[in-house]
């Protein structure tokens, strides 16, 4: 008995001060953590990724906070709870829930890049009401930009509520055209676009490269790719979610897109859309245009203030004439969890907050997002001038190009039949850099080629899921 | 007595190599503590320092503690409790666990004990990102998502660990003198204890440091894991630190600043033990 007590003790003489370092800390965090509350939060739950909607969201809530409790409608309703969450902990946390039975929120806010993960399996599984009904019943459907319900809706049923519309324009050093005597304007197509930025391409410094080129742009900026094909009614899925990679449309699209960057002076650069370089290649002027979202121009603003007053913005110039004018990149929803209680008040929450004037303005005025909701788009906040894009009225412009947007697939495989895709555009530029040529018959054979890959790739993907139902076209 | 010249100038190139190699290896971590005493508008001002009137054309009264008072409002103090919980939790079972089974394995003679340190051995060939999904549905059927306790057992016997030791007891502790022990009438926890533990103190001290430092910066496990925010350690906490349109630079950096600190302390504090644990059995005497 004796020992049984000694023996750990004449042990202990032999631990080093680490070991009882880190058995202090043990000791302590274990003492402070069990002394910590840690008791569910009875609020009604709301998770965001994005600082800025946290903030636009927090006097609303506050006052709807306020407003809970004080007569006999609002008794019954709870406190809402704002969370900052980042994407990849809504993903995790999201799924986790669906899958795992664990507690979610009660409303969530989900970008579009980690949708498709909800919308794999059949759609009794989704995680998340579908809503439209809802949103037809009390006139909301009507109200909302046609086009961006599409990212969100299985089946053609919607699943969250959009929060956003992300247009696209042309963004370009004005500055540096208007010198040159170019009115870009005129640039009706990618054709008349590069056709008359051709001046402006000489190699005054003698460097070897081009003084400046016409787009920034190339075959591994995949959101671009998919941007540009969706401009040109390219479409990586059908009606039904099912790959249509290799189309003949697609075809025509990738190849001319790729011969962008090919042959001895390309057309397009490798500037790089968040970094430090990238930054200081546009205050360069490496290139003149940029394919600008409505969210890219808070970005620019803040991390490139050196180009204030130098930009302009104009539609997109079509892939043929009379042709779409933009395109759409990114996206959020807000979701309803089917295993939440509080779906009445959660609804109520989120219409006040997606529908309020004040929290639109707000949008544009911080970050430069259009609302989706079409009665708000008379808001004068849209008509004024932007000192940054040579005091253009951006917001007019984003919200006339609204409705024309491309319609998006929802299927939780575009991520990865984009990726394919972009694959595909760099194996073509590889071959024809390696003796392929610049034919452009030569070129939409290899395209086709190289799109029958990916679909493949995509089909054999897709055949893994037992819910999905993968027909080559 | 004076030196050698030829050794003396030897000496100096050498401490002047390790100088430079110091300076290479510092820089980074001076940037980023100054980068944490920034502010949003000054991150990008300056390559180091943001310019300014003051001494060294730097405006020191610029710099700033606000992104620390930030990252505690923020609720970062409880994330930095919980890593420090997991890690040192993680750290001193898994020791303890890892250096029982390896001496088990090393020196006990049992039925199927080839076996057990074949399947040991031949775990360490699986790679961990293979199994992350079954651990998860292992853990979902037993209840322990979004748990402690389901983020801390699997830590508790890595392979790795009890390979290590069941190495470490062959090499370091002689039979002679477990059987003498045995003679003298130690029990066999009383050999563990009293004589295996202190003859492999060497691998404890690098194994403890080496799990911690696993556990510290763990970040897929308790990603998938747990649920609670209140549960997260700082390894998931910073990574959500980074915005969508934009992001705080110089909270993140004051982020990283609190999260690389305990572990460079203990790792000071740890090293003699951690280097020699490590070559321990590297030269044969």
């Amino acid at each position: 008995m004796k020992d049984a007590f000694m023996l750990p003790l004449l042990s202990l003489r032999h631990l080093s001060i680490g070991v009882w370092i880190i058995l202090g800390l043990l000791i302590l965090s274990s003492v402070y953590l069990l002394g910590v509350d840690d008791a569910k939060s009875e609020d009604l739950q709301m998770w965001v990724f994005s600082p800025e909607h946290k903030q636009m969201y927090e006097p609303k809530i506050a006052e709807l906070n306020a407003r809970s409790g004080s007569d006999a409608d609002t008794e019954s309703r709870k406190d809402i709870e704002l969370t900052l969450l980042s994407i990849a902990a809504i993903q995790s946390r999201m799924t986790s829930g669906f899958f795992g039975g664990l507690p979610t929120a009660d409303m969530i806010e989900v970008e579009r890049s980690t949708v498709g993960k909800v919308f794999m399996g059949p759609p009794e599984s989704i995680g998340f009401r579908d809503i439209t009904d809802r949103l037809k019943d009390e006139g909301l459907y009507d109200q909302i930009n046609g086009p961006s319900l599409s990212p969100w809706s299985v089946n053609g049923r919607v699943y969250g509520l959009p929060h956003d519309v992300h247009p696209v324009m042309l963004a370009y050093r004005a500055d540096l055209t208007e010198a040159a005597g170019i009115d870009l304007t005129q640039a009706t197509t990618w054709e008349k676009f590069f056709e008359l930025l051709a001046p402006l391409m000489s190699d005054e410094d003698g460097n070897g490269r081009p003084d400046h080129y016409p787009l920034s742009m190339w075959v591994t900026q995949q959101d671009n790719i998919e941007l540009l094909m969706l401009q040109g009614d390219g479409q990586l899925f059908d009606a039904d979610g099912r790959p249509t990679i290799n189309s003949d449309r697609n075809a025509e699209l990738l190849a001319e897109i790729v011969s962008w960057c090919i042959g001895d002076e390309p057309l397009v650069t490798d500037i790089d859309e968040f970094s430090a370089a990238g930054h200081q290649a546009r205050v360069d002027g490496e290139a003149i245009a940029y394919l600008c979202p409505d969210w890219m121009c808070s970005i620019w603003k803040m991390h490139v203030p050196l180009i204030d007053g130098k930009m302009k913005l104009m539609p997109l110039p079509a892939f043929e004439e009379g042709g779409r004018r933009t395109s759409v990149r990114g996206g959020t929803m807000l979701g309803f969890p089917k295993e939440s209680d509080e779906y009445e008040q959660a609804w109520e929450t989120a219409v006040q907050l997606y529908t309020s004037p004040e929290i639109a303005r707000e949008l544009y005025q911080m970050v430069d997002i259009v609302s989706p909701i079409r009665s708000l788009w008379d808001d004068p906040v849209y008509d004024e001038p932007d000192p940054f894009f040579m005091d253009q009225a951006k917001g007019r412009m984003f919200i006339e190009l609204a409705p024309d947007i491309p319609l998006r697939t929802s299927s939780p495989y575009n991520y990865s039949a984009v990726l394919n895709v972009r694959d595909a555009a760099v194996n073509i530029l590889d071959w024809s850099t390696n003796g392929g040529g610049i034919d452009d018959e030569a070129l939409l054979a290899k395209t086709k080629e190289e799109l029958d890959k990916a679909q493949r790739a995509i089909e054999r993907q897709m055949s893994r899921n037992a819910f999905i139902e993968v027909v080559a076209p | 007595m004076s030196s050698h010249p030829r050794s003396r100038s030897s000496r100096m190139l050498t401490h002047l190599v390790l100088i430079v190699l110091a300076v290479i290896v510092l820089v980074p971590y001076a940037w980023l503590i100054v980068a944490s005493l920034k502010t949003k508008e000054d991150f990008f001002s300056g390559m180091f320092f943001p310019p300014g009137d003051g001494f060294l054309g730097v405006a020191w009264s610029s710099l700033t503690l606000d992104n620390y008072t930030n990252l505690i409002e923020k609720g970062f103090g409880r994330a930095a409790i919980n890593s420090v919980f997991y890690a040192s939790a993680s750290a001193i079972f898994a020791t303890f666990i890892c250096a029982a089974t390896g001496y088990a394995l090393a020196k006990s003679k049992f039925r199927g004990r080839t076996l057990m340190t074949l399947v040991v051995l031949g775990s360490l060939i699986v790679p961990p990102t293979l199994l992350i999904a079954p651990s998860y549905e292992l853990l979902f059927d037993l209840g322990l998502l979004d748990s402690v306790w389901g983020l801390l057992l699997p830590t508790f016997a890595p392979a790795f660990g009890v390979f290590l030791f069941r190495q470490a007891v062959q090499q370091s502790v002689p039979d002679e003198l477990i059987e003498a022990a045995r003679i003298d009438g130690c029990s066999e926890s009383g050999i563990f204890m009293v004589i295996v533990l202190p003859l492999i103190r060497p691998m404890i001290g690098a194994f403890l440091l080496i799990t911690f430092l696993g556990m510290w910066n763990n970040f897929i496990s308790p990603q998938i894991v747990l649920q609670t925010a209140s549960k997260q350690p700082l390894s998931v906490a910073i990574a959500q630190l980074r915005g969508v349109y934009k992001t705080d630079y110089g909270l993140l950096m004051a982020a990283t600043v609190v999260s690389v600190t305990p572990v460079a302390v203990l790792f000071l504090v740890l090293q003699k033990q951690f280097i020699s644990g490590l070559t321990s059995g590297a030269v044969k005497g």
